[in-house]
């Protein structure tokens, strides 16, 4: 069982204030510019397509259980879903795991309802698949191939299956977005889509399409974070080529006596 | 309380399990529309916090088995959310089953296939659950067939047919477009020559020591995996652990829900 250490419960808490802090901060109604991400403005180019051509809309929220990858997939498909009920697109959504099922039932229906065309949301079309892998890729598969959706949305965890429903998207002419945390399956998406969302772009999204304080905040805080670990890196690989490698220290996996922190490197490496 | 039953103490855990279900079923369903939003907050914050202290709080013990106070009530918990998404189960089968069963009851287009799916279904639930009691042969072979048979030779299929769409992919990718497809096909083609013989063969006259052995295909491609391609790894890595950070502590501390499920808080 991993526990953190003392170098570790202090980093942790700071990061977490300052995300928590910036929140608040924006709740409160400070001000916060957001730059022009491509990826997550081609969303709404898919879904104006896909009310053009009258076809329907695919979501994928991928292979993962109820986390936060799965939960942030979710948050990003119900501001789909929501834009296309509006323009009375159909959204189709298969699940991989049944757990997910109620409460992705319960997203989309309320993006319908947002959108004031609560009566065009039917429960089948928020279906569970299959919670086998290659199951699932081939329902969906089957899916795309039958629907001819216009527009593909693959956003969550996805291993080698993300292949074969990008491929059966680009073969029915789908304009696709993906976007995924899993960093090995990044490169199919971007031979395969039209527009990839990477790294912590995936957590901008919603940020980024509902514009909404909370959202904000926390994008705001996360880049203020990283402002801060990238002090942080430089400030460790200047004090390690002084041989004092305080910043390696406070990663290490063990507590150590607080004098170890400060002690000069041995051996010069 | 967490300890594992046997005999007539595991069917009383069961009944008495069974029983505080149904009671906190129902007393779920009697809370005011009001009260719900805090109830929610206060379940996810305290689970939350469980797992936050169990994590923080400072353990004693021998090297590689350190413990704290909480340490031990881990797989007690992960086992209620086992059991939890295991209920859930049942929502996804009634989901796909009542889907094809309209399908096949209206003869709607492709409903043959529906029937398959639900035989299939059955088929599979019989089989598999039978060979658990039943010992006669024909229920083995039958769990044989359907699984080892059918279900594991097709998922062996859908695998194998990645190799197809990675060829069509790749020469989509592969295209020179732009500089930035370019830079791609050129890596890629280092990379792949840098991993196979044939393309070792191409840089073999070049000696392998000094600065020519840079020149070599296999030293190419393994400074492009190990120079360029682990870093920027490591970098979208790390800004997905700061944006999974972020995301977790608004879930956790009930911020996020305003933005899919409910209007801003």
């Amino acid at each position: 069982m991993n526990h953190a250490t003392w170098p570790a419960r202090v980093i942790l808490i700071v990061i977490s204030a300052v995300i928590v802090w910036t929140v608040i901060a924006a709740q409160r109604g400070k001000k916060l510019f957001i730059r022009r991400i491509p990826g997550l403005t081609a969303i709404e180019e898919a879904v104006g397509r896909a009310v053009e051509m009258g076809r329907g809309i695919l979501l994928s929220s991928g292979l993962g259980g109820i986390d936060v990858v799965t939960l942030q997939a979710l948050a990003i498909c119900t501001n789909i879903a929501s834009a296309a009920a509006r323009y009375g697109t159909k959204v189709q959504m298969p699940i991989y795991e049944a757990a997910l099922l109620p409460i992705a039932e319960d997203a989309i229906s309320s993006a319908y309802n947002k959108a004031g065309r609560g009566d065009a949301f039917s429960s089948d079309d928020v279906r569970y698949l299959s919670n086998q892998q290659f199951a699932y890729a081939a329902g969906v598969a089957g899916m795309i191939q039958r629907e001819q959706y216009a527009a593909t949305f693959l956003f969550g965890t996805f291993f080698a299956e993300s292949l074969i429903m990008a491929e059966n998207a680009n073969m029915v002419g789908a304009i696709q977005v993906a976007g995924t945390p899993s960093t090995t399956q990044i490169p199919f998406f971007i031979a395969s889509c039209d527009y990839v969302i990477i790294g912590d772009e995936y957590y901008a999204a919603t940020a980024y399409l509902t514009r909404q304080p909370t959202l904000l905040g926390s994008m705001i805080g996360q880049d203020r974070v990283k402002i801060g670990i990238l002090f942080v890196v430089v400030l460790g690989f200047l004090l390690t080529l002084g041989k004092l490698p305080l910043v390696k220290n406070l990663f290490e996996d063990k507590d150590m006596p607080a004098a170890s922190y400060f002690s000069p490197a041995k051996g010069g490496k | 309380m967490f300890q594992t039953q046997h005999g007539a103490a595991l069917y009383t855990h069961l009944a008495g399990a069974a029983v505080v279900s149904v009671i906190l079923f129902f007393a779920l369903t009697l809370v005011p529309t009001k009260l719900r939003r805090p109830l929610i907050m206060g379940v996810t914050f305290a689970a939350g916090l469980f797992y936050a202290l169990e994590f923080f709080w400072p353990v004693s013990g021998p090297e590689g088995d350190q413990k704290n106070f909480l340490t031990a009530y881990i797989k007690p918990f992960s086992d209620i959310t086992t059991v939890l998404q295991s209920f859930a189960l049942g929502l996804g089968v009634y989901s796909l089953v009542s889907i094809h069963m309209r399908k096949v009851a209206r003869s709607q287009s492709g409903w043959a296939y529906s029937l398959v799916l639900i035989l299939s279904m059955i088929v599979m639930v019989i089989a598999h659950i039978g060979k658990e009691y039943i010992k006669s042969p024909w229920i083995q072979q039958l769990n044989e067939f359907a699984y080892s048979g059918l279900m594991k030779s097709l998922d062996a299929t859908m695998f194998s047919i990645i190799a197809f769409y990675i060829v069509s992919a790749a020469y989509r990718a592969f295209r020179i477009r732009s500089t930035e497809a370019t830079i791609l096909l050129v890596s890629a083609a280092i990379i792949m020559l840098g991993q196979v013989a044939i393309g070792q063969a191409i840089t073999n006259g070049i000696p392998n020591e000094g600065l020519t052995a840079n020149f070599r295909v296999e030293n190419l491609a393994n400074w492009i995996l190990k120079k360029v391609n682990s870093p920027a790894i490591m970098a979208i890595d790390f800004g997905l652990g700061v944006g999974g950070l972020a995301t977790a502590l608004r879930l956790w501390l009930s911020l996020e829900r305003g933005s899919y499920f409910e209007e801003e808080l």
